[in-house]
């Protein structure tokens, strides 16, 4: 934890063994452990972006594509960026998934943390521009099953409410680990916006149609194993013809989620797991895992990204700034021992 | 295709990962100890191993061994770390499963043995050893199973994180740091393993731990009491503790890779 960082330990990796005589070891609080799981994302994501697709051009068409449906102003950076791609591919697709990779390993790594995760930002706003043309919501053609508005942005928020700072202290302390840098009215309000977003998008008519959830369901099957094929032709089947009463259901709950972290706790616990739920039906059946195992996948897509939101608004009993983790008691005791 | 001097680029990392860990083992000296040698330098000998069938893996210039001799190796190293982390569980229950000593070695094991098994036609067509994985998606062979890729994946990303985590933060106990002398592994499995060159030294070899894996000398009866630091010497330049973390860092990134480009 970069608080810790700071606070003139010396690190494992600079210790010595003279040095070594300091048994305290570092225990993770909930916030760095949720920072450790969006690194494990960026590292995978880092990796992701090394498979033989990427350097294909069908991956600067993939770019391309977005542009269409966006406004002008958003499509046109997109294209001219898919072009650059497209001549420079090998070079900057390298580029790319080593800024990913940096990017894990700088969050993992305490005494970057804040820079790795300042840029994580900068990096995940322009991909979700020119990678995913702003996850296609201007386009009136998303879904959140299949990814609304883009997993890409999903990182800078949790970089943003992840951030190693405290607002709150001893006294009052946060009630969740995403309050701790923010506040917790802002907090509150980000996962308001981004879950009755969700639910607004589970209304769009392109979702209301009788089959689009069947079909976008369906579409994922392409390339996956065939136990994943079956399992999402037959979640598709189940929605075959109901689009609008599943849009209408998942609205439901999306607000439900929305309006959770405002409960008291135990009624937010519930809408939590709720979240989490939801995230991992997503994740099954709207998302095949990312698509991970077609081999075109960039990052496991927005449900993982979902679910590490809602672990990050999961009511503490207190999150105060925490001191230097000085160490197993049992391992004090030891030592005073011998 | 992956631009091959991508992979070159992993394997070089890899030979580097290889001759550190050789560094090691001639450091560590592990074949003067009458007791546990074996303890004492499986970490190191599977870190060369495994960093050598990678680079053979990824550079289809570099012949290494059979891909056949390859198998028997890993499921020789997964056989080996399979049984330590059942010893483990016995004294630390879950958590060495969830982050114990040996857990990782396993799971890097496992990977490798994995990838060599369920590496598709590709490699069954080439001319033998490492090289016959050459031919398919990026210059490498398609896995079955490719869930199993993805979860192994998932791991060793896992368990790379919590590496960083650990080796950047405060404190130098537990496998993060040879030497130190009052503070030994909780078990006598445990408390002979490491790249210290002395024996019976609470020493660690840099490689992941779980939060209960330093505890105070409370070795169960029966085991050798641990002695004190033998010295300065211990635990720094190519034996310094976070030499095979980050060894095993960039085998469990590079691994991760392999795996995923290989799906």
């Amino acid at each position: 934890m970069s608080e810790i960082a700071a606070g003139g330990v010396r690190p494992a990796w600079q210790s010595t063994a003279g040095a070594g005589a300091d048994a305290r070891r570092a225990a993770p609080d909930a916030r760095r452990l949720l920072q450790l799981a969006l690194a494990g994302l960026w590292l995978l994501d880092g990796v992701l972006q090394y498979q033989a697709f990427m350097f294909s051009k069908g991956f600067s068409d993939m770019l391309a594509g977005t542009a269409s449906g966006n406004p002008g102003v958003v499509a046109r950076p997109i294209s001219w960026d898919a072009t650059l791609v497209g001549h420079h591919l090998a070079a900057l697709n390298a580029v790319f998934a080593t800024v990913q990779l940096l990017l894990g390993i700088g969050i993992a790594w305490r005494p970057t943390v804040r820079v790795a995760l300042a840029a994580s930002v900068a990096w995940s706003l322009g991909v979700w521009w020119f990678g995913e043309g702003l996850g296609m919501v201007l386009t009136g053609d998303v879904n959140p099953v299949s990814g609304a508005p883009g997993a890409v942005i999903l990182y800078a928020l949790l970089a943003v409410l992840l951030w190693p700072s405290d607002r709150g202290s001893p006294a009052r302390p946060a009630p969740f680990v995403a309050a701790r840098a923010v506040g917790t009215p802002v907090a509150r309000a980000l996962w308001l916006v981004l879950w009755l977003s969700l639910a607004y998008f589970a209304l769009l008519p392109a979702n209301r149609a009788p089959q689009a959830l069947h079909d976008m369901i369906a579409g994922m099957t392409d390339g996956e194993p065939g136990w994943l094929a079956a399992l999402d032709r037959g979640a598709a089947s189940l929605v075959a013809h109901q689009g609008l009463a599943a849009s209408i259901v998942l609205a439901i709950a999306l607000v439900v989620v929305a309006v959770g972290v405002y409960r008291p706790a135990p009624a937010a616990r519930g809408t939590l797991v709720l979240a989490i739920v939801v995230a991992a039906v997503f994740w099954v059946f709207g998302q095949a895992f990312g698509a991970i195992m077609t081999g075109g996948a960039t990052d496991p897509n927005s449900a993982p990204l979902l679910a590490l939101l809602a672990l990050a608004y999961w009511p503490a009993r207190a999150v105060a700034p925490a001191p230097a983790y000085t160490g197993p008691a049992r391992a004090e005791e030891g030592m005073a021992a011998s | 295709m992956i631009p091959s001097w991508i992979l070159d680029i992993f394997a070089a990392i890899m030979l580097v990962v290889a001759a550190v860990s050789a560094a090691r083992l001639v450091a560590a000296r592990p074949w003067q100890h009458r007791t546990r040698p074996a303890a004492l330098a499986d970490i190191d000998v599977a870190h060369l191993l495994m960093a050598i069938a990678m680079a053979g893996t990824l550079a289809p210039g570099l012949r290494t061994l059979p891909d056949g001799a390859w198998e028997v190796i890993f499921a020789v190293m997964t056989a080996w770390f399979g049984y330590r982390v059942a010893r483990d569980a016995k004294v630390s229950g879950v958590r060495a499963l969830a982050g114990g000593h040996c857990a990782p070695h396993l799971l890097h094991a496992g990977a490798m043995l994995y990838m060599f098994v369920a590496v598709s036609a590709p490699a069954a067509h080439g001319s033998g050893g490492m090289g016959a994985m050459g031919g398919g998606v990026g210059g490498m062979g398609t896995l079955e199973l490719p869930f199993l890729a993805l979860l192994f994946a998932l791991a060793l990303v896992g368990y790379c994180i919590w590496d960083l985590d650990q080796v950047s933060g405060p404190g130098t106990s537990g496998h993060y740091s040879l030497a130190v002398a009052r503070v030994a592994p909780p078990s006598p499995v445990l408390a002979g393993v490491g790249a210290s060159a002395r024996p019976g030294v609470a020493a660690a070899s840099g490689t992941a731990s779980a939060p209960a894996a330093a505890v105070p000398i409370a070795e169960p009866a029966g085991t050798a009491q641990v002695p004190p630091a033998s010295g300065p010497a211990d635990g720094t330049g190519v034996l310094a503790p976070w030499v095979a973390t980050g060894c095993r860092i960039a085998m469990g990134v590079t691994m991760a890779f392999m795996l995923v480009i290989m799906i």
